[in-house]
């Protein structure tokens, strides 16, 4: 019983095979839609997979049921009033309302985005040193302390020697370990390549950039971390909103502000520099700012000094410098007409323009298509 | 008769003071067998629907990975796994408390006596585990000769007509067989289930009566059968969508018997541990226990619930509940014993979706329209009635399905590929005739693509047979 039992677990194994086959198959969908963000821990990202199930013959959403409890007709019929959630009963109706979340590691999502964009690995810049503390206690070796001595493999040795020796009495099954036979744990170095890297997403918050904007500029955030940390062992991410001042917030912050105001983007380049200044230096960090804006700046002037911050002190420090334009119904676009004339021969700074969603997967392999 | 080789003699005891009362109460079933099993192993058993030893398929593992969630995050939890079998095979759980044993097999009792005893089940083939295992063989030899991804995908495509099939066709050609042989003068067994299972294996062998060709007659609402006959398939494709059939086939009774199927045993184990198998200590915990199983969510229905209260009812009213439990499934049931003093005590009523994706109101009290309303749930084991209408002449053999709009819509998106699956497989044309509402609507598959139209008649003009 028990053995058939487990064709389970290879079951399972194919379900999950199916699963990520799925979420391949509609990576342009994920690519464009908020869903998968929220539901992403350190190393594990839950992707919602509806469409795993069969297609079938089912009924649509005038479907009535019939449900037990009190209230008063037009009450919510699961008795909490007021909430928008809730389902409806009905006898045979339970099958096929779940939708399953698929566990996918980080890592894996990475690489499916990876063969989708046909993006390059990224060669870290700088140091190619390694980093060669830490390691773990996996090692064998004839000498060491007594407080490190492997007991198990030091008895197993005796007994084999005692055997082989022919000295093993199974009336007295006595082993007595010589010196020859004493082993010890010793620690193996583990040497791991020194890659650091920063991400700093700026994001202008000011009136012009609705809900829509900035839904968008959440999506790519999301992808190019994925990406970016399936590349470096430590990421850090700063988050930099300005309208017509910068400042850093914190992670929800940055999705959720909604500011109003004018727009001086210089700001946010004068706190990413002065931020690479102080805490992330070149030596240690691959540094990428991502820069999102509907291309709106206070003034030609401010546009200037962005051009000058970005060629005189960001370039040289960064990895790659980005500037992504939403499209709004309010934005001129000026802004990445001036950096593309400014920069025509400059590759380590690459602009794209977003339309709409549809546009977020060539945005994404236009900044991390260079493997910088 | 009961047995159970992995149980500890305290819990056989309690098996065989569980059956002695089952017995004296009037129940009757075939031998059971006890199974003991880890809560995981459960999970996996129950993915099977109850037979281990299926074919493989992802989806039983996406059932597995249902349950186990449910379970690990304390959402559900099952305390046994009855299958409808001869003898009847009972898992239990190792993780339950002596008590919850005791509740579960009393329960397991009521369940095995509604298998034995109930009309819609005396079609059903009771030596199903060997069949289960022989279809596992084929379909893995299958797999070796033509390669795990073809086989698969033609799983699936299998499974997603599997619907389509008559719930009823079953007790229908039973009934058939059954009348023939009682003119031919079958032997008579000593219960009527015997009887008719020996006219059954009189008229039909010991295999399930095979499709025979010609006797599909149109319309049929059986269009997994159709197909599997009619269609230009290869040998081993048409031998999946049997197997596929003949398994949806013996599930087809426990569809169409949930409620009474639930609240009958139900309404023995709560009879049978307060008539003296309870100690006076467990009492608090068995009230605990009982009461999780048989609540309802806040606006939902728990067949569990509606179905011992419709036994309690049907007690009140001096009906006779060992004929209700013979003759009825869940609709039958449903019609015959729920009245206004019912509905009104259990506080049913008609939920409606919201509009603009509010979540479901209270839509109405009424009477009649509750019970409208529920029973139009039941109905068709649930599913939507479609029916192949006719095969379209003049040399071309499009399929014409008709759905019977019973004022609940269908997902178009999901019909547009279930219509794509079935040309892919009869490799012709297939058009489905619904409604959206008031509106006719003509869905065409042809050539992998959908046409969805306004149809020119209303599809509820056309004669509608009842199942």
């Amino acid at each position: 019983m028990a053995g058939q039992i487990h064709r389970i677990d290879r079951d399972r194994a194919r379900f999950k095979e199916v699963v990520r086959g799925r979420i391949r198959e509609d990576l342009q969908r994920y690519l464009a839609s908020s869903e998968l963000i929220g539901k992403r821990g350190d190393r594990i990202v839950s992707v919602p997979v509806p469409a795993v199930e069969l297609p079938r013959f089912r009924f649509g959403s005038n479907e009535a049921g019939v449900g037990q409890g009190p209230g008063e007709v037009g009450d919510a019929a699961d008795g909490r009033d007021g909430d928008a959630d809730g389902g409806a009963g009905g006898a045979g109706e339970q099958e096929g309302t779940h939708i399953l979340e698929a566990e996918v590691e980080l890592e894996e999502l990475a690489s499916m985005l990876g063969e989708e964009l046909g993006l390059p690995n990224i060669l870290p810049r700088g140091r190619d040193e390694l980093d060669a503390c830490g390691g773990q206690w996996s090692g064998i070796r004839g000498q060491g302390p007594e407080s490190l001595r492997h007991f198990r493999r030091t008895f197993r040795r005796a007994l084999v020697r005692t055997i082989a020796a022919g000295e093993f009495d199974h009336q007295r099954p006595v082993v007595t370990p010589i010196r020859d036979d004493q082993v010890y744990r010793a620690l193996k170095p583990k040497p791991r390549p020194e890659s650091s890297a920063v991400i700093m997403h700026m994001m202008d918050v000011s009136g012009s950039m609705g809900r829509e904007q900035k839904d968008i500029v959440r999506i790519e955030a999301f992808w190019i971390d994925t990406w970016l940390r399936s590349q470096y062992r430590n990421i850090e991410v700063v988050y930099i909103v300005h309208d017509a001042s910068a400042k850093v917030v914190d992670k929800e912050t940055f999705f959720h502000l909604r500011e109003s105001g004018g727009t001086k983007i210089s700001s946010a380049y004068e706190l990413c520099l002065d931020l690479i200044k102080e805490r992330y230096h070149p030596e240690d960090y691959n540094i990428y700012p991502f820069h999102y804006s509907d291309g709106d700046n206070w003034s030609a002037r401010d546009t200037e000094r962005c051009v000058a911050l970005v060629r005189d002190e960001l370039l040289s420090r960064v990895n790659q410098f980005c500037y992504g334009q939403v499209k709004s119904a309010y934005g001129s676009g000026q802004f990445k007409k001036d950096l593309d004339t400014a920069f025509q021969e400059e590759s380590a700074l690459v602009t794209a323009g977003v339309d709409d969603r549809a546009g977020i997967p060539g945005a994404i392999k236009a900044f991390l298509g260079q493997g910088r | 008769m009961v047995s159970g080789p992995s149980l500890t003699p305290r819990l056989l005891r309690e098996a065989q003071r569980a059956e002695a009362a089952a017995s004296d109460a009037g129940l009757s079933f075939f031998e059971v067998v006890f199974e003991m099993l880890d809560a995981a192993d459960v999970n996996a058993v129950a993915a099977y629907g109850g037979f281990p030893t299926r074919y493989p398929s992802w989806r039983f593992g996406m059932e597995y990975e249902r349950l186990a969630k449910g379970h690990q995050w304390g959402l559900s939890k099952i305390y046994e796994l009855v299958v409808n079998h001869d003898p009847t095979i009972a898992y239990l759980v190792r993780s339950n408390s002596l008590m919850e044993q005791k509740l579960v097999m009393a329960h397991v009792f009521g369940h095995a006596d509604f298998f034995r005893n109930n009309a819609w089940f005396a079609p059903t083939e009771r030596s199903m585990l060997e069949r289960f295992e022989e279809h596992a063989r084929r379909i893995q030899e299958y797999v070796g000769r033509y390669g795990q991804d073809r086989v698969e995908r033609f799983i699936d495509v299998a499974l997603s007509l599997e619907p389509l099939m008559d719930p009823h066709g079953p007790q229908r050609r039973f009934r058939a067989a059954e009348s023939r042989a009682r003119r031919g003068g079958a032997p008579p067994g000593t219960t009527q289930v015997e009887r008719s299972r020996a006219s059954l294996r009189l008229v039909m062998g010991d295999e399930p009566p095979a499709p025979d060709p010609g006797q599909r007659q149109l319309p049929t609402f059986d269009l997994l059968g159709f197909v599997a006959e009619h269609a230009h398939l290869e040998d081993w494709e048409r031998d999946v969508l049997g197997i596929v059939a003949a398994e949806a086939e013996y599930f087809i009774p426990q569809r169409l018997t949930k409620i009474i199927n639930e609240g009958w045993a139900s309404f023995w184990h709560s009879r049978l541990l307060t008539g003296g198998l309870l100690e006076p200590s467990e009492l608090i915990e068995f009230a605990d226990c009982h009461s999780s199983a048989t609540q309802a969510a806040p606006g939902q229905l728990n067949p569990y619930k509606l179905g011992i209260e419709l036994f309690r009812h049907a007690e009140r009213q001096g009906l006779d509940l060992f004929r209700l439990r013979a003759v009825h499934n869940d609709v039958s049931f449903v019609d015959e014993v729920i009245d206004e003093a019912f509905i009104e005590r259990s506080a049913l009523f008609v939920s409606e979706q919201g509009r603009g994706g509010e979540g479901a109101r209270i839509g109405s009290r009424d009477h009649h329209r509750v019970k409208q309303e529920l029973l139009r749930s039941l109905a068709w084991a649930g599913q939507p009635r479609i029916e192949l209408v006719e095969v379209a002449g003049g040399g071309r053999r499009d399929l014409v399905l008709q759905h019977h709009h019973d004022g609940r819509d269908l997902k178009l998106d999901e019909a547009a590929a279930v219509l794509k699956t079935i040309e892919g497989l009869w490799r012709a044309p297939v058009q489905l005739l619904t409604s959206e509402g008031d509106q006719a609507r003509r869905l065409t598959a042809n050539g992998g693509e959908v046409e969805v139209r306004e149809a020119e008649a209303p599809p509820s003009a056309l004669p509608s047979r009842a199942g």
